[in-house]
Order: C-alpha cells, then structure tokens, then sequence
C-alpha cells in the first residue's frame, strides 16, 4: 500500500473518525477526536489490511494556543506508516492511555504526563519519571514555563 | 529440613553507579535469593531538556545540542534531525552529500557495534575483546576526526547536506579501515564462539520472544535477533539506502548469544554498504545551495524521521510553526524502549544472567534521559 493508498483506504473505512491534515509533510496525519481515540487505535491495529502494531513514539506539543498528543504507529507486518493526533485544551487536558493497545505507550505517557501536565486516564503507574523526586516547578515543556535562570534575549533578525 | 527455612525476598539496587548499566541507570531488582523476582528501572540520572534546549535554538544549533542525545552515534543523530528539518522543507539533497552520509552513518554503527563487543564482553567476564574491540573502533574514529576534526560529538551531518568534505587520504585509508575490521571479525567471534564459558552465559540467556517485543516498540538488532526481519533501511528508505545491496541479518532465538552474534553480522553488512559507496561516491557538492543556517525557516508544519541506529529505532518528531526555531523537537531512541521492556522478560532469572541480558540489549542512558 502506497501513502495515497493509505489515506484513501482510511478515507473510506474510518466513518470520518480519521480526519486527514495538510500539515503532515511526508506521512499522512490524521485528527481524532478525543472521544474515539480508543476506538480508532483499537481499530487500526485490529484491521487486518492496516495491522498497525507496533507504536514508535507518542509525544505532547504545547502550540501555544492547546496542546496535542501525537501518536506515531507503524505496521510491522504491512509495512505502514501512520501519524495521528488529538487537540485538547490548555485547562484540564486530559487523555484515556492506550497502553492497553499498545504497551510501549505506558513510559512515554508517563513522561508527557510530567513534562506537560496532560493527564492520562487509567494508566497504571504516573510516578515522577526523568525530573527529581522532590520536583514541584511544574512542567518544563510547557511553552510558558522557563527555566530559573534562563534569560530570553530579545529576537534579531 | 530445608523446608523449614525462612526466607524473605530483598531489595537490591543495581546502580546508578555499576560498572554494567553503561551511565547512570538504577535497577531496583526484588530477589528471592539469587533469582530475581522484580525490575523496576528508575531513570533520569542523565536527564538534560535536550528537547527543551532545542525549542530556544535555530535548527542549525540544535544540531550540535542534539549530538549529545546519543554520543556513541552521533553522526546519526546529526543525520535524524537533518532528514526530519529536510522533509518539512522538501529539500533535495546533492548527491555526494547522500554518499557521505552513508558513509558516516555506516562507519559509525561499525564504531558502536565494535563498542558493544568490547563492553558485552567485559560485562560478562572477558577482557581482551574490549581491547580488540576499542583498537578498531579507534581506526574509525581517526577517520572522523580527520574529517571533522571531533572525536564523538560530530556536528558534521547539517541540514541540506554535510559540513565540510573529506580530506584526500579519507577514501583510501577508509578502504584499508575496513578491510582491516572485516578480517578481524573472524578473530572476534574465535575468542567468544569457542569459549565454552561464554556460551554457557549467552546460549539459550534471557530470550525475548518476538510478540513481546513489537509490542513494546523495541526496534533494530535485539528485533532481530528474536527473528523479525524489520529494518528501517529496507521497510522505510530514506537516504539512498535503497540503491545498495546488502542483507538484514535475522536470527531465531532471541537469546543473548543471537543479539550479540547479529551484531557481528551486520558490522559485515555496513563492510558491503560502505564498499559499495565509495566505488559509487560521486563528485560534485555538498550542501544545498539555498540552505544557509542562519536565516534557514521551513515552512509550518510537521513530519517523523526514523532512521535505523545501531540501537535500533531512531526518530525526530519535528514541528515547525515557520519560525527560525522549531516548536517541538521530540527525539525517540532504540534504548528507551528496550529498557522498557526488560521487566517484562527479565524476571525469573539469576542475577548474573541479567548482566548478560542488560549488555546484549545495548542500553545506553542519554538517549533514554535525553
């Protein structure tokens, strides 16, 4: 299956669950809605022309004006290649795990949910992970967050 | 009598300073006598923001920052960054320049997998492949050094193509480099493969079976190793890969012995590779032209790069907002998800043989801090 055949082949099956993005440059990227991400995963990796088994890498973004979750999966038998994200708000984001889908999941959502503060429902073990112990300065990658003695320069050109 | 002997299980922490965790990583390990019970990773000793940093860098400066997310290989952390700044701004890249970086990103998995031979090793109880080990990798290393002047944090790879070219005697010497590391080679498997020793600590070790391992994202030679042939070089070309012809070396297992011998097969590979591209390497330039790294803005937008380490998986989830600075720099590596996965597998075995397992997986801990 080639990329176009992919996003056509989601296009179809996906009952508009999948919304395609222009914003991916080289894989498609697809939007889902808070509501059906367990839904929608389930179903990707379950489909049996798509087989998408195998999670490469799950990340927040802080855009300023919301935050993403960003899941990055491939297929390991099909040999695919697939992103989707959702959007949640800066008050309150919270997001269900899907370690249950795939269980690499659990350390990288464990790592947002201290760097960014999204919290993740039904995850098995959110313990301060690459920050101190006794941290308690907030979430680093949050976009408004500086650290002490950092001074930001004003912007040249 | 002996069934009336108490016992009680025990915690022992392996770390953050042992000599086999390769940097800074705990293990907190439940025993039951010499049989452990339970493994529980704790992390962040090495703990830098690289992401953080690189969200107040241009991408030219991250480049150099980013050298450090994994230092044993840096040409291809170099190289992960480029690709992904590359995809987002749909820039081709001169010829050459492909065939340097195939270049360099071989030669260095050569240099981590010599690296990996040595320590393996030395954890498990053998000396002398360290030495055998280190006295090639430093004719590697010589070669890097005289292409960029550094030694382990390169900041060769750039966007749109490479930094500097190769000095005149690089071919030739790289030539004899090679030829040298594909003799010894034999030498290397002949001091482990007939010591009866060794065998009884990595045959049959620690195996990983192959569901578990997708499941958990582990990538690269320990995938292979449990006999899945997934190579990203093959399944999701990038660079020119796609133009050599080399094997992906699988083995059945996915017991110690098997992911330290895969090792050893594809330092063959890159050996094809690397032959292969310096007969093919053309003339010509090196960077993109309109490529300049002060003023270099891809549009908005977002894109994942993934290359095959030597660790396994490495990606860069890049976002741009059209900025001179990116907006998210998230960096995946190999060993993250490896040690993930070792609880899962790792119990139920003699705390010796966990030494044995922890070296095979190859773990190194900056590119699980970051």
């Amino acid at each position: 299956m080639t990329k176009e055949e992919l996003a056509a082949y989601i296009t179809e099956n996906f009952d508009g669950k999948l919304k395609p993005l222009d914003s991916g440059r080289y894989d498609p990227l697809f939007e889902v809605e808070a509501d059906d991400l367990l839904d929608v995963a389930r179903a990707l990796k379950e489909d049996e022309n798509l087989r998408f088994d195998y999670l490469c890498n799950l990340c927040g973004v802080d855009t300023k004006e919301h935050f993403e979750v960003v899941y990055n999966v491939a297929s390991v038998s099909k040999n695919l290649r697939l992103d989707f994200k959702l959007i949640l708000p800066h008050d309150n984001a919270e997001v269900e795990s899907v370690q249950e889908i795939w269980p690499a999941a659990n350390w990288y959502e464990r790592e947002m949910w201290e760097l960014y503060g999204i919290n993740v429902l039904n995850h098995d073990n959110l313990t301060r992970f690459l920050l101190p112990d006794d941290w308690d300065q907030g979430h680093p990658l949050r976009k408004d967050w500086d650290a002490p003695d950092f001074v930001r320069l004003p912007e040249g050109e | 009598m002996m069934a009336e002997l108490r016992t009680e299980e025990f915690i022992v922490n392996m770390g953050p300073h042992h000599p086999a965790t390769h940097g800074v990583c705990r293990l907190m390990l439940t025993m039951n006598g010499e049989k452990i019970v339970k493994i529980e990773p704790v992390i962040g000793y090495l703990h830098r923001a690289i992401e953080k940093i690189c969200e107040n860098r241009t991408y030219a400066q991250c480049i150099p920052i980013l050298d450090r997310f994994e230092y044993v290989t840096s040409m291809s952390c170099n190289y992960v960054f480029s690709l992904a700044a590359e995809r987002l701004a749909e820039i081709e890249v001169p010829e050459r320049a492909e065939y340097l970086r195939v270049i360099m990103l071989e030669l260095n998995r050569i240099a981590s997998h010599l690296l990996f031979y040595g320590v393996t090793a030395m954890d498990i109880g053998a000396y002398t492949p360290f030495l055998y080990g280190l006295r090639e990798r430093e004719l590697i290393i010589d070669l890097f050094e005289m292409t960029c002047g550094q030694r382990l944090t390169y900041n060769y790879i750039r966007v749109g193509g490479v930094s500097k070219d190769i000095p005149k005697q690089f071919v030739p010497q790289c030539r004899k480099a090679i030829k040298i590391i594909g003799e010894k080679l034999t030498d290397y498997t002949g001091l482990l493969n007939e010591n009866p020793i060794w065998l009884e600590r990595t045959k049959g070790i620690a195996v990983l079976p192959a569901d578990l391992a997708i499941a958990y994202g582990v990538s690269g030679p320990v995938l292979r190793a449990s006999g899945v042939q997934y190579d990203i070089r093959r399944n999701d070309p990038y660079c020119i890969y796609d133009r050599f012809d080399f094997e992906i070396p699988v083995r059945p297992n996915g017991d110690c012995f098997d992911r330290y011998m895969l090792r050893i097969d594809e330092i063959r590979q890159s050996i094809r590779i690397l032959s292969q591209a310096l007969d093919g390497l053309p003339e010509g330039e090196i960077r993109h032209k309109k490529v300049k790294d002060a003023t270099f803005k891809p549009p908005a937008g977002e894109a994942y790069a993934r290359i095959e380490n030597s660790r396994g998986e490495m990606g860069i989830y890049l976002v741009s907002d059209g900025s001179k600075k990116p907006l998210r720099v998230k960096t995946r590596g190999g060993s993250y998800n490896q040690l993930q996965v070792l609880p899962q597998y790792g119990t139920d075995m003699l705390i010796a043989d966990l030494v044995a397992n922890f070296a095979t997986l190859d773990v190194i801990m900056p590119e699980v801090d970051r």
